[in-house]
């Protein structure tokens, strides 16, 4: 389940304490493994991400948030198994369609990359308030602006999910059938997709007017009321990861 | 020499026209609200209220693109060339959806606090001073390290009105605060207000609402744009000019009229039965008969519901219902009810009681973890929502969760379109439905032309015009000035006519027993109190509805500080009757 502050669970985990640049950086180190390391580091670094969820108590979360992005990941192996061009080592045949050993690993290696960086943004998304990010980013030198309107199209994310459910329900107590064949499917979609954007548009009209009430356009050189603790561990935790990051970098050239 | 100090804020002249539009949104606005006065601004919703709380607080023209004539004062100050960023440490704004003014971002009511001094620049070592001492004011200090998006509309509205005050406005301007809010969240926002007014806040709120209203020192009535009416609440809502505009004259003001009484009594039953129970001891007036308008705008004209589809009445019998969602909140903790065919049935209770839940089992949105739900004899489990539509129909309360076609008229037939319905038969459904709800002009509009209230009305019709057997709708009245309330009201009433079953989920205790023969009311999951109006609105049970946020009706509250035995009258022309016995 969302919460209601998008998709921090609160806690006091070893993981909420850190630094949110901390954090932050880990993502990206991740991220940039996933691309640049030989495919049979995958794995250890989804087990390293859902280690780190275990030890938050978060696995189960994790995994229940991630279930979109898996049909998405099937989806994409399932395209790569059958469809790639240039598979010669055929495994299986359904008529025209051949299912080969090349596209089932690149569909494999291609979703197992994009799972990585779901689940390790995800973990942080979870253990980070948007609002110590925010402040985070902006005593780092980023725009107080830029920060919160980026954070605030994150965090749009569980509110449109939840508008989309409100919406599915009217109209389907309006008789709107949503199984059935393709056809009817996308038929159905209109009347989905229609009142969310337009339902968000005056959402936003009203919520921009609240933003500027409370003074967000004001200009004036702001202040922060919360204190992001930066402890010393922390900083030794960052010049970790730059050295990671070169390491990374020294890794992937070598290995080409 | 020395003056009088000027008002805190004088409008003088004020017109406001946006592009493209051919008649003025405000016209020739006179106004001067000293320091300290509460202000009321009432008249039928388009009627220019939202425009001019927009251009009081300065967001037009400064946010929202429109000409403005005349002058806004601040203080002896005109405010025309002023930036918002100076404006609003002057003027402060609070809209009416309570979710929509929060930051979002703010793990706790401390820190939505301290937002909009962060935006303004102020010390940080300043902001816990100001942030403890506006919670302290406005009674909310419990709140302040609870998470904003957890509390009810009621505390979260009260939140909105703190973050807008530490940034030290002397004027606060509200637009419809208490729109989504229950009758006891109302009441506590009724109040900060006027405690705020007599600490020196200057508070102008729009609002329909009589309980909002009459704590008011003066009422400004608009109408097409034009004050029509600037008095003290009662008399600016009474029938002289009410009756003129069309418009809702509230109960007790209508009460007092009948009987002699000064209208500015009709806003608090404790005040008005005092000066009730002074008048029986001293010489009897003559009392009058309530106008047609009170208590609700005078009735439009009555659209009986002339049935198309051929659907037999049905009973829905709920039995043991417990849902549970996600996460393991009980929403709903064991509920038996049997709705007979063509009962009418309000279901009231405080936001979070249960009420939405239990009603989504009707059409199998929602699936009860223990129990079962029948609705004419068939139970819904493993019914397909789109087929239990064919049945009961559901309106919800936000329209805009479901409109998208290009005219009002198409968005009609959405609903009977997919019921596969024969044409002849669904374009004299589209038709009856928009003449039920008044839109019959509207068709060829585009529904997001319409205003909140109106787009109410066309999700109305939109399931009005499937012709379902069972009508479910969840907060008709939210938003509606008195006549779209009566407009509903009439709409209950003939589709009720016409045998068919209508369920409704409401905060408004006038219109539940106005409209409907059975009041279900609801606490924490639970059914507390089941019966017609008079037995529900019983003075005995007013500390019943008190526990889960309601109020009696009016005309009841009077009945019990009179200590009347039940059955009580439940609006106007019965309790003045009843003076007359």
């Amino acid at each position: 389940m969302l919460t209601a502050t998008g998709y921090f669970r609160p806690g006091s985990s070893w993981l909420h304490r850190r630094h949110p640049t901390t954090k932050l950086l880990t993502a990206f180190w991740l991220l940039a493994a996933a691309f640049l390391l030989p495919p049979s580091a995958l794995l250890a670094l989804l087990a390293a991400v859902w280690l780190g969820a275990v030890s938050c108590g978060l696995l189960g979360g994790l995994l229940r948030s991630s279930r979109v992005g898996l049909y998405l990941l099937v989806s994409i192996v399932v395209v790569n198994a059958f469809f790639f061009p240039g598979g010669h080592d055929f495994l299986l045949a359904l008529g025209p369609i051949r299912l080969t050993r090349e596209g089932l690993e690149a569909g494999l290696v291609g979703g197992g990359r994009i799972l990585v960086v779901l689940e390790a943004l995800l973990l942080f998304l979870f253990t980070t308030l948007a609002d110590d990010l925010l402040e985070a980013l902006v005593q780092r030198g980023a725009s107080a602006r830029l920060a919160f309107v980026v954070l605030s199209a994150v965090q749009m994310v569980p509110r449109l999910q939840a508008k989309a459910a409100a919406i599915l329900d009217a109209q389907q107590a309006r008789g709107l059938a949503i199984g059935g064949s393709i056809g009817g499917r996308l038929r159905a979609l209109v009347p989905l997709v229609g009142p969310l954007l337009l339902g968000t548009l005056i959402d936003v009209r009203e919520r921009t007017f609240a933003l500027e009430a409370r003074g967000f356009g004001s200009g004036l050189p702001r202040t922060a009321y919360r204190l992001v603790a930066d402890p010393p561990a922390d900083r030794a935790l960052r010049w970790l990861l730059a050295a990671a990051f070169v390491g990374l970098i020294v890794v992937a050239l070598t290995i080409r | 020499m020395t003056g009088a100090p000027p008002p805190a804020l004088r409008l003088t002249g004020l017109g406001v026209r946006y592009p493209g539009r051919s008649r003025p949104a405000l016209e020739g606005i006179d106004l001067a609200v000293g320091r300290g006065e509460f202000f009321g601004v009432a008249g039928r919703n388009g009627a220019g209220k939202s425009t001019l709380a927009l251009v009081v607080a300065g967001f037009i023209p400064r946010v929202v693109r429109a000409r403005v004539e005349g002058e806004v004062d601040v203080a002896g100050r005109p405010t025309r060339t002023a930036t918002l960023a100076e404006l609003i440490r002057e003027v402060g704004i609070v809209f009416a959806t309570p979710a929509n003014q929060l930051s979002s971002s703010k793990p706790t009511v401390r820190e939505e606090l301290a937002f909009g001094l962060e935006n303004l620049g102020v010390p940080r070592e300043e902001m816990d001073g100001r942030i403890d001492r506006a919670l302290a004011e406005l009674g909310i200090a419990d709140l302040a390290e609870r998470l904003p998006a957890a509390l009810s509309g009621g505390e979260q509205q009260r939140v909105a009105i703190a973050s807008i005050l530490v940034m030290g406005p002397g004027i606060l301007v509200l637009d419809e605060p208490t729109a989504q809010l229950d009758p006891a969240g109302t009441e506590a926002v009724a109040a900060l207000l006027h405690e705020r007014a007599d600490a020196g806040i200057t508070v102008v709120v729009a609002e329909h609402k009589p309980a909002v209203l009459g704590r008011a020192f003066g009422c400004l009535v608009l109408d097409a744009g034009r004050q029509v009416a600037l008095d003290a609440p009662g008399r600016a809502l009474g029938s002289a000019v009410m009756g003129q505009l069309g418009g809702a004259v509230p109960t007790l003001v209508a009460v007092a009229e009948a009987l002699g009484l000064d209208p500015r009594l009709g806003f608090d039953p404790a005040t008005l039965a005092a000066a009730i129970g002074q008048r029986a001891t001293g010489a009897p007036g003559a009392a009058r008969t309530p106008p047609a308008g009170a208590a609700g705008a005078p009735t439009p004209p009555a659209v009986p519901w002339q049935p198309v589809r051929d659907q037999p009445p049905v009973a829905i019998e709920i039995e043991g219902l417990v849902h549970r969602y996600p996460g393991g909140v009980e929403a709903v903790r064991g509920v038996d009810l049997t709705i007979e065919p063509g009962e009418t049935v309000a279901i009231v209770g405080r936001n979070g009681s249960g009420k939405t839940t239990l009603a989504k089992h009707l059409n199998g949105l929602l699936a009860p973890a223990e129990g079962r739900v029948r609705v004419g004899g068939r139970d819904l489990r493993g019914t397909a929502v789109a087929e239990a539509a064919r049945t009961v129909g559901f309106v919800f309360q936000d329209p805009d969760d479901q409109l998208f076609n290009r005219s009002v008229a198409r968005e009609v037939a959405f609903g009977p379109s997919n019921l596969r319905l024969p044409g002849a038969d669904r374009d004299r459904l589209v038709a009856r439905a928009l003449e039920s709800v008044g839109l019959t002009g509207e068709s060829a509009t585009n529904p997001y032309d319409l205003d909140l209230s109106a787009r109410k009305l066309v999700a109305l019709a939109s399931v009005l015009a499937m012709d379902p057997a069972v009508l479910v709708l969840d907060e008709p009245t939210t938003g509606q000035d008195g006549p779209g309330m009566a407009r509903v009201g009439a709409l209950v009433d003939a589709f009720a006519a016409a045998g068919r079953t209508v369920i409704a989920i409401t905060h408004d205790m006038e219109f539940a027993a106005r409209h409907f023969r059975r009041v279900v009311a609801m606490r924490e999951g639970r059914v507390i109190l089941d019966g017609a109006p008079e037995a529900v609105f019983a003075p005995g049970n007013a500390a019943a509805l008190a526990s889960t946020g309601l109020t009696l009706p009016p005309a009841a509250a009077v009945a019990a500080e009179l200590a009347w035995s039940a059955p009580v009258p439940l609006d106007a022309a019965g309790l003045v009757a009843r003076l007359r016995d």
